[in-house]
């Protein structure tokens, strides 16, 4: 009967690696794959609270793979594989691999720095390349944004990271406005106390900054108002969809009529058809 | 209104009418509050109790902040000095059901409307619920379903005149108590600088014999570490 010491020292035909060999570089793997699991798995737990999701998984997988490169590395000798060979012929493999995975990573990369950075995160409303959606991953290679109309599209993250990219929710706050016409006889006065006056009933329209409603400019057809309105960012369309319409309301409740595009016309023989005043005599449309 | 009440239950006062009644073999919780309704049908145990209560007024018409601003008239204080004053605060009503395997928020509610600001620059500032508040110099009267008391200590440890016209606190850490009169929380904010300060809650009754409301972050289960808040946007 053979003894285990003789066993183990027993060649396996390639070269002189033995049983043993065999044995170490599977055991130093095996302990690898073990440690890199935990450590994972650990950095996920102690993370969970500190990075979002797409992040934490990255971290977790480089850290994982890192293990498992360095428990290969271990291992390889026991194999006889002379890792300063693997250098150099790694350099070269490497300068092929490079030239053909240059996109791969860069994408990559700039995924990391995305990371890094933090122009976006999973959730926001953005616009990327000409993309507008809101993110819905940050993977490694690509950044998923799903967009308004609910389609998925894959963006490269080398795209995103060279692009220049609109964060819509980055702020707490965004201010948005309204064009609204009035007539020239009306009392614009009057027409912006009464808009900010429903501006100020809705819970959303922020107390601070105030909001502003003022004259733009005197129109052909009407005096111009412009209102400037801040909203909580993650609300501000609510805002922006419900609000105009009761402001429209309000004044007309008001006498303060939004007039139609017209047009004062003077006769060749200088008899005057219209008021002088848009809105106020005969016009046409 | 606030109080323990079995399933079935009515109150109906004024704007308020919240009831639970059994019709049809089926528990139906109703509610009505200026114009505002909410109706429920209920499954739940023959043991099961509903609590109706004053919470943190950060939830309505949603919940987008835990932060509440609530703005007064300017007051100046010296440097080292103390000053107590009295604020009143909006009060939203939660209606909460529990049972032996726990406690769930039915419904929450308040009488008026709500206004929300953004405390700081657009660039970093935060989204806080709004409230003006005139300054008392003692325990104000207050419609306790309406308004709440809070007993606001400001201390002023820097070593500069600071002028302070808002105070903003983390709903979060927010204790409540109410009795038969009022709804009342005490708080505490401290004047680090003229244009910093970190504010608290005290997790004490404003008035001995209060009962402590039942609030809505211990509900959602969700641990609360009370840290306050630091106001780094200025005072005013």
């Amino acid at each position: 009967m053979l003894s285990l010491t003789a066993t183990l020292g027993t060649s396996i035909g390639i070269g002189t690696i033995t049983i043993g060999d065999i044995l170490w570089f599977v055991g130093i793997i095996a302990v690898g794959v073990i440690i890199a699991k935990v450590v994972a798995l650990n950095v996920r737990r102690a993370l969970t609270e500190r990075l979002p999701k797409s992040e934490r998984e990255l971290l977790a997988k480089v850290v994982y793979y890192i293990i498992i490169l360095w428990a290969i590395a271990v291992a390889l000798p026991y194999l006889n594989f002379d890792l300063s060979g693997l250098l150099v012929a790694g350099g070269i493999v490497g300068l092929v691999i490079g030239f053909a995975s240059q996109s791969v990573v860069s994408n990559l990369v700039s995924g990391l720095f995305l990371m890094f950075e933090h122009p976006i995160k999973i959730g926001d409303n953005i616009n990327v390349a000409g993309i507008t959606g809101s993110v819905e991953d940050i993977r490694i290679l690509s950044t998923i944004v799903k967009t308004y109309d609910g389609i998925y599209t894959r963006i490269p993250n080398e795209k995103v990271f060279t692009s220049n990219i609109t964060n819509y929710v980055h702020n707490a706050a965004r201010r948005f406005d309204y064009k609204i016409r009035i007539r020239y006889r009306d009392d614009a006065d009057e027409a912006i106390r009464i808009t900010k006056e429903v501006i100020a009933t809705h819970p959303f329209a922020l107390k601070n900054p105030a909001p502003s409603v003022f004259v733009y400019d005197l129109g052909e057809n009407g005096i111009n108002l412009t209102a400037y309105i801040w909203a909580p960012t993650r609300n501000w369309w609510e805002v922006r969809t419900t609000l105009l319409w009761k402001i429209v309301k309000r004044l007309e409740e008001n006498g303060i009529i939004v007039p139609l595009p017209q047009r004062a016309v003077w006769l060749a023989d200088e008899s005057r058809t219209s008021g002088g005043d848009a809105g106020a005599g005969k016009v046409e449309e | 209104m606030f109080g323990q009440y079995n399933s079935t239950f009515r109150y109906e006062s004024g704007d308020f009418l919240v009831e639970s009644e059994r019709a049809d073999g089926l528990l139906t919780y109703r509610r009505r509050c200026e114009e505002r309704a909410f109706e429920r049908i209920l499954a739940v145990s023959e043991t099961a109790r509903v609590t109706v209560n004053p919470v943190e007024p950060v939830n309505l018409p949603k919940d987008i902040t835990d932060l509440l601003q609530i703005e007064f008239a300017p007051i100046v204080i010296e440097p080292g000095a103390t000053q107590v004053i009295y604020l009143k605060f909006p009060v939203e009503i939660g209606v909460f059901l529990s049972s032996e395997k726990g406690i769930e928020i039915l419904d929450i509610f308040s009488a008026g409307n709500q206004k929300y600001t953004l405390y700081g620059p657009p660039a970093g500032g935060v989204i806080a619920r709004w409230y003006r508040s005139a300054v008392y110099p003692e325990i104000p009267p207050a419609e306790r379903f309406r308004e709440g008391v809070m007993k606001l200590s400001i201390q002023n440890t820097s070593g500069e005149w600071a002028h302070v016209s808002c105070v903003v606190f983390n709903g979060a850490d927010m204790k409540i108590f109410y009795n038969d009169d009022i709804v009342a929380a005490t708080a505490t904010m401290k004047i680090i600088n003229p244009s910093l300060a970190e504010t608290d809650f005290t997790d004490a009754p404003l008035i001995p014999g209060m009962t402590r409301s039942v609030e809505l972050y211990t509900t959602r289960k969700i641990r609360v570490i009370s840290r306050g808040y630091l106001m780094e946007w200025g005072l005013s």
